[in-house]
């Protein structure tokens, strides 16, 4: 599948895990490398606890979407995951490609 | 070799030295006079431990390293009182440990059930602690602490999560919430989480808010070292912090947020407006943490060496005791020193030459904290060592025997030469003679090794032989700073392993036993090495039952080695159990009666060119005496003459040297010869007969009587032809090059290049002394 003909089909939503720790952050990096290229929401209703390594995960996922120019969203972050985020120095997640439709 | 490898090796050579002193600082507790200091240092080693097998990934002796260390640190933190159980469970544990170093190592795993149930044991001893922990993270909701999902990361998680959230409460009373911003001071701390902060199930995040108790932050995210996805390993660390922290706690109190994972990030903390409180460690840090960051992006496992480096080099001093206050520059070095030192290791050299670094000069002021601080500072004290490949020593060591052997040759040329005495070449050439003794005392001395190695390995074998026979033995052990050869010292292992099982499994008796005799219940065997007239000896005496007589002869008697009417001294039917397949336990036990006993130690040690022998006392205990060369590369050596063949005599072994007078040579039944010597007679063994050489003796008149002593005790006079003078001999081994030989020991090359054999008193002792048994046999029966 190439870059450039994602469409709206394509998005995926991933549902994070409630706790994001050591033991998640290896299947999260893989899950989203397996949809890479595809525009994605990232679920964080559920999450009660998010770690530094996952946090790198999204973080680098949010580069490599930015690089390959696709959507990458944090949708509904529960309050663990906002303040959590927020500990962490609020790092930028989301990515919008200019001149998205969406 | 890979560099990571041998930094790898570089970390268990040291892991081996930390068991070591975590193992005396475990005995000291166990025997009760332990202070703080000894507690603290079995908690660094342990805790060195784990650090360097996060660095390299070790999982199972992380894990098991971390729960140990956990106890420890309740142990020094007083929290757990240090009872003989406690130190027990902690010795039994330190063995499981020091197998998974090993079992790292080799590549090996420790058993299941072992290490369980050592880990058992351990848990058991900090339970209560445990359950007190888990509720106070149930109130912290919001994180959501969840016991089940972290219990797959072992026995990691509980402690780095639980424990910060103590801390937590702490700086929640010491620090009011909120404050004026006037009064308040700003802070700027650079945290880099390390990836075996991770691994080690410590979180940054937790860190973090951690910190936001104790006022208001900024906090930075930098991540420029984190790659893209598609390069990303998910488990290391990438991105770091930059906090500002407006606060009125104090440096300690930061510190504190970051005391479980301090060695597992870099941390530098500064005071803004930077004065006097940047503390030490973070010059420490600062100078790791830019060296860091540049090898971050290449190749992260930089980091770790770094870290392992830091650890195992002492830098480590710091971490425990945040008020630590040492001089700013100190560690500085320090880490430039192990960077250097890192460095080094790199390039596959092969002498690994290895600049230890000096630490911080000794933590001077013993203000603040100088238990924690002093840790690593005994152990590594400023003598430079270099680390050399043995090979090239034993290479040296040769080189200089060739030399002895020329110098020799040459001296025997000018003799033969007819130079005079006083000749310049002859006072050259005694120069060169003292200076050829120097350099090889010298390189004999670099070969020089304390007992201490082969010694560590004893309280666990006594631990677990004790354990085995339901035993309770104390080790008491003397004289491990003793120094002999490599060589000898690799060979001692075997035969004081056995002795000493032998010493708890025959000697000492059970518990009852030993109340039944009025002996207290634990039984005490006591190791000791000491020089001894230019050799050395080692002692292992039991306070057990000593040798039954009686029951020793009636074995012997059945098993055929002794004929029944045989006349017997006590020392003798001692000495009947290092004869071949004699084996006293009735029944046959895991531990020594594999009948391959005590001859087996005596072997092993007339391979080493020394001796055994064995006093006892019923009921008070036995005491085994080896005795052995210090080096078995040279030898101070008579040399004599006998059957027109030049042979050497250990000069250790002689008393004197005398002319027979015929008056005072007497024959025994006619045939064996003693000479009387100052009213004491002692037999008169004719070497030439002795080895063969000849078949009658010589007249005692016409020769010269040397006068020796063997180990045991025993003297005798050998009689020689002619004493030719006293001369330093390189010993090169008849059983490497040929064969034993009943009666001599090793051979030798001679100045004029002629080959001579070494003499071996002591079986020349026995032999003569056993001799009369089997003939006055002979004669019965023709």
């Amino acid at each position: 599948m190439s870059m450039d003909t994602a469409t709206l089909a394509d998005r995926a939503t991933v549902s994070l895990t409630p706790v994001l720790d050591l033991q998640a952050a290896e299947p999260l990096r893989a899950e989203l490398m397996s949809l890479r290229g595809r525009p994605l929401d990232l679920d964080a209703s559920q999450v009660t606890r998010m770690g530094g390594l996952c946090l790198q995960v999204l973080m680098s996922a949010r580069k490599i979407w930015a690089e390959d120019g696709v959507n990458l969203t944090v949708d509904q972050p529960s309050l663990a995951f906002s303040e959590q985020l927020a500990a962490f120095g609020e790092p930028e997640l989301h990515f919008e490609p200019e001149g998205e439709l969406s | 070799m890979d560099p990571f490898e041998s930094i790898k090796q570089t970390f268990f050579q040291e892991c081996d030295e930390l068991l070591t002193d975590a193992e005396q600082g475990l005995l000291a507790m166990e025997s009760g006079d332990a202070d703080s200091e000894t507690i603290n240092a079995v908690f660094r080693a342990v805790h060195s431990i784990k650090g360097g097998a996060g660095a390299f990934g070790l999982e199972q002796l992380i894990r098991f390293a971390h729960v140990f260390e956990t106890v420890m640190d309740e142990v020094r933190s007083e929290k757990m009182e240090l009872t003989d159980e406690v130190a027990k469970v902690l010795l039994r544990a330190f063995d499981v440990l020091a197998d998974h170093v090993h079992a790292a190592r080799d590549g090996g795993s420790v058993e299941e059930t072992r290490s369980l149930g050592a880990l058992g044991e351990l848990k058991g001893l900090i339970g209560a602690e445990d359950a007190d922990d888990d509720m106070n993270n149930g109130a912290d909701e919001d994180f959501g602490f969840v016991p089940v999902t972290l219990s797959v990361e072992g026995d990691e998680a509980p402690g780095g999560f639980i424990d910060l959230d103590a801390q937590n409460a702490s700086a929640e009373i010491a620090v009011p919430s909120i404050e004026d911003e006037t009064g308040q001071t700003s802070w700027i701390i650079e945290f880099s989480p390390k990836t075996e902060m991770y691994a080690k199930a410590n979180e940054s995040g937790l860190v973090l808010r951690e910190l936001a108790r104790l006022g208001e932050t900024r906090v930075t995210l930098l991540d420029e070292t984190l790659p893209p996805l598609d390069q990303l390993a998910a488990e290391q660390a990438y991105v770091s912090w930059r906090i500002q922290l407006f606060t009125d706690s104090d440096e300690a109190a930061i510190r504190e947020v970051f005391e479980f994972v301090e060695d597992d990030c870099n941390l530098t903390i500064t005071c803004e407006g930077g004065e006097a409180q940047a503390a030490a460690p973070s010059a420490a840090d600062e100078s790791l943490s830019e060296d860091d960051r540049a090898a971050a992006a290449s190749a992260n496992a930089d980091i770790d060496i770094a870290a392992l480096l830091a650890r195992v080099g002492g830098a480590e001093a710091a971490p425990a005791e945040p008020a630590a206050e040492a001089p700013a520059e100190a560690p500085a070095e320090n880490v430039a020193a192990l960077i250097a030192r890192a460095q080094s290791v790199e390039p596959p050299p092969a002498p690994k030459v290895e600049a230890r670094p000096t630490p911080a000069p000794a933590p001077a002021p013993a203000a603040a904290a100088p238990a924690a601080n002093s840790g690593a500072a005994p152990a590594a004290a400023p003598t430079a060592t270099i680390r050399v490949d043995l090979d090239r020593v034993d290479r040296l060591i040769n080189a200089v025997g060739e030399l002895v052997i020329q110098q020799a040759m040459l001296s025997q040329r000018v003799l033969e030469s007819g130079l005079a005495r006083s000749s310049n070449v002859a006072l050259g050439l005694e120069d060169l003679e003292l200076l050829t003794r120097e350099i090889q005392d010298s390189v004999m001395a670099i070969r020089a090794q304390p007992v201490k190695s082969v010694f560590q390995r004893m309280p666990r074998l006594a631990r677990e032989v004790a354990d085995m026979t339901g035993k309770r033995v104390k080790l008491v052990m003397e004289g491990e700073g003793t120094e002999v050869d490599k060589t000898v010292i690799e060979r001692l292992t075997d035969p004081i392993t056995h002795m000493l099982r032998n010493a708890i499994d025959h000697g000492l008796e059970d518990p009852e036993g030993r109340a039944a005799a009025g002996k207290p219940a634990e039984g005490v065997v006591r190791l000791r090495a000491l020089h001894r007239g230019g050799r050395i000896v080692i002692e292992l005496q039991d306070d057990g039952r000593g040798i039954n007589r009686p029951r020793v002869r009636g074995i012997a008697v059945d098993k055929g080695l002794i004929t029944e009417d045989q006349v017997l001294s006590d020392e003798e039917i001692d000495n009947l159990i290092f004869l071949p397949g004699f084996s006293t336990a009735e029944t046959i036990s895991d531990i020594s009666g594999r009948g391959v006993g005590m001859d087996v130690v005596r072997r092993s040690i007339q391979g080493l060119g020394g001796r055994i022998s064995i006093s006892s006392e019923p009921g008070k205990g036995s005491k085994f005496t080896m005795s052995l060369p210090l080096t078995l590369a040279v030898l101070d050596g008579m040399v004599v003459t006998a059957a027109e063949q030049t042979l050497v005599a250990p000069l250790s072994a002689i008393v004197e040297s005398l002319t027979p007078r015929t008056e005072d040579v007497h024959y025994i039944g006619g045939k064996d010869a003693v000479i009387r010597i100052r009213d004491i007679f002692v037999p008169l063994i004719d070497v030439g007969v002795a080895l063969g050489f000849r078949e009658t003796a010589i007249d005692p008149a016409s020769g010269v009587a040397v006068l020796v002593e063997s180990e045991g005790g025993g003297k005798a006079a050998l009689l020689v032809e002619a004493i030719q003078g006293q001369r330093q001999v390189v010993i090169k081994s008849l059983e490497a090059n040929y064969q034993q030989i009943d009666g001599v020991a090793a051979a030798t090359i001679l100045g004029d290049g002629r080959v001579a054999l070494i003499l071996d008193v002591d079986a020349l002792v026995t032999t003569q002394r056993r001799k009369p048994a089997p003939r006055s046999e002979k004669r019965m029966a023709s």
